[in-house]
């Protein structure tokens, strides 16, 4: 079978970390970059994380840090949920190997350029690198098979409680990459809050034997903490950026409605929200795949087979 | 018989404001000490002007005072697409002879929240403006209003614009003072009032449906206008928005409400007027207002049914 052309843009981050590991067991995907964002924690540590993360399960693509802050924002952090280093938790040894000497964007850009076939991207962090590079770059779009996104929510929010992370570190580049034509799907809060893993789970992980499998269990041991102390009150850990890398291995299992989806770049209570016109009042076409169920033990088992296939 | 509630009902007639307050006044259990009236579904002298013709048309004597003709920081916006050039769609009324009370609606609210000592209610159905005003002018309500129950907001999506509901967005501003007022707020949004329909087969059934008295006339052309506009935009029948609210007030087991924190965007681009819940309580805001989030739509219907029997002759 062939495989899927994709660039990763995360910014690990404990859920990044485990999308990327994913991504890599599923044997499904044809990983063409990693690229790094600012987000849930500084860039030299996301970019840091990604390293390691990918020395620990031995895989080695080309690794390149992208924005070192939002387009026009202060860049906002999140210690509470993923720590000093943005992967407290686990131990894990130094990278093994260098990232790329060029910036993320161009990167993306030279891949993209030299495809002979479209790529998908799969940004799980801020969207800083990938709103630079199209509004930059616009005839790159064409090239661009679709943007599965890690963001913002339908209802809610869980940074504000008008918005998501991801989207509200950097709604200006949101904002760019919904207005920017390409197919979007969004695993928002929507579906991301109900693909809980819970404690008995996490243990089945712990116990595949291969070291890969210690790690997403130690990994989740911590994610857990917050979401369970905060007033979030879950049951579980939300294993939100697994979620569109899953999305990208298996559509099958997630339910999702187009709709047309505007980013909020100037509210005080809203900035950052993705407003989904539900009863198409503007008659806009659809841009995004909202992303809105999934079947939780079908993507919990694609997450198990992926990580029982590394070491 | 148990008390009855002394109450301000603050509207801007409207189709489904008139309804609300056919059904107002229909019932014994509400006391109503007067019926404010603002801009909202059509200009103050439309929305005054329908709500004096209809309290006279249908017998009552209720002080009825003009309010704000505009929201407080913003120009007006009408939904006259669904409510017509005068507000109360093809109904027409007979011109009334009576006059509007003397005061204007923001001294009305205060007279009336002295007199009911810390007792009176008040059934918000249009933009938030009379009430804002109000308590700006007359800090003390903050603590003599005894509850705020309002037709507005939305914490999923709206109906005006996709993140905003048409009376939070009419006036934002003023929805941001009366939720942060501190007065307990009951807000039946469209979560609960999109799902308070009758539909055309309940109508139908309705006793003044063949009635040839000229009040159930009118009420049966009003029902028939709403069914007809809310038909147009998709819904499954005619939807009592304002209703709701007002029968909230006589039947608090029809709606199961949630205490969250909201505050009103009044900034947004895109979310002007977005009553913004705290749904993950990510701040640590109390609470401030009752979400409407289920409704028990067929003891409503029922209770529609018997407060519009009232008017059979």
């Amino acid at each position: 079978m062939r495989k899927i052309p994709v660039i990763i843009d995360c910014d690990p981050g404990h859920d990044d970390a485990i999308a990327l590991i994913i991504a890599f067991g599923s044997g499904v995907l044809d990983i063409k970059a990693v690229t790094t964002c600012a987000g849930n924690q500084t860039p030299d540590k996301t970019l840091n994380n990604a390293l390691r993360v990918l020395s620990f399960i031995e895989k080695y693509p080309i690794v390149a840090q992208g924005a070192l802050e939002p387009i026009m924002r202060e860049l906002m952090i999140a210690p509470e949920v993923h720590g000093e280093s943005g992967l407290d938790g686990p131990e894990l040894p130094p990278p093994s190997f260098e990232p790329s000497q060029k910036n993320a964007g161009d990167v993306i850009l030279d891949i993209l350029r030299t495809s002979d076939e479209k790529i998908t991207l799969i940004p799980t962090g801020p969207l800083t690198n990938i709103g630079i590079l199209l509004a930059a770059h616009p005839e790159i779009k064409q090239k661009i098979e679709r943007i599965i996104l890690m963001g913002g929510a339908a209802v809610g929010g869980n940074w504000t409680p008008g918005a998501e992370f991801n989207i509200l570190v950097d709604p200006e580049a949101a904002d760019i990459v919904f207005k920017s034509g390409i197919p979007i799907v969004m695993c928002g809060l929507d579906v991301t809050h109900k693909a809980m893993i819970f404690k008995d789970e996490t243990e089945k992980f712990r116990r595949i034997g291969n070291k890969t499998g210690k790690l997403v269990a130690e990994l989740l041991d911590f994610f857990d903490l917050f979401h369970r102390k905060e007033g979030f009150g879950f049951a579980g850990a939300p294993l939100h950026d697994p979620c569109a890398v899953a999305y990208a291995i298996d559509p099958s299992i997630f339910t999702s409605v187009d709709y047309f989806v505007e980013i909020e770049t100037k509210g005080q209570h809203t900035l950052g929200a993705t407003v989904v016109d539900f009863k198409r009042k503007y008659g806009q076409k659809n841009n995004v795949t909202v992303v809105l169920d999934l079947d939780r033990e079908k993507f919990i088992n694609l997450m198990y087979s992926a990580v029982k296939n590394l070491t | 018989m148990p008390t009855r509630i002394p109450v301000i009902i603050d509207c801007d007639t409207g189709v489904d404001d008139a309804m609300a307050l056919i059904c107002g006044l229909a019932t014994d259990r509400l006391d109503i000490r007067a019926i404010t009236v603002v801009a909202g579904n059509q200009t103050l002298d439309k929305t005054s002007v329908n709500t004096l013709n209809l309290v006279d048309f249908l017998g009552y004597k209720v002080k009825v005072s003009k309010g704000a003709d505009k929201p407080l920081n913003r120009e007006l916006i009408t939904a006259e697409h669904v409510h017509g050039r005068s507000g109360m769609g093809g109904v027409k009324l007979p011109e009334s002879s009576l006059r509007f009370y003397e005061k204007n609606a923001v001294e009305t609210i205060a007279e009336e929240a002295l007199a009911a000592e810390g007792q009176l209610e008040i059934i918000a159905v249009g933009p938030l403006t009379n009430i804002a005003l109000a308590i700006l002018a007359h800090p003390f309500l903050k603590k003599s209003i005894k509850r705020i129950t309002l037709m507005g907001g939305s914490i999923d999506g709206g109906n005006h614009t996709p993140a905003a509901e048409f009376n939070v967005y009419v006036d934002p501003e003023a929805a941001q003072v009366v939720m942060n007022s501190g007065i307990p707020i009951v807000m039946v949004g469209l979560e609960v009032t999109e799902k308070a329909y009758l539909t055309k087969e309940e109508i139908q059934s309705l006793s003044l449906w063949h009635a040839s008295d000229e009040t159930s006339k009118t009420i049966k052309a009003l029902l028939e206008n709403m069914l007809e506009i809310c038909t147009m935009f998709g819904y499954q029948g005619a939807v009592m928005h304002d209703p709701l609210a007002l029968c909230y007030v006589l039947d608090e087991s029809l709606i199961k409400t949630k205490a969250m924190a909201i505050q009103v965007e009044t900034q947004g681009e895109i979310t002007r007027g977005k009553t913004v819940a705290d749904r993950y309580l990510v701040t640590d805001r109390k609470p401030n207002v009752q979400v409407g989030l289920e409704i028990d739509r067929l003891r409503f219907v029922e209770l529609i049914k018997e407060l519009l029997n009232k008017y059979i002759k």
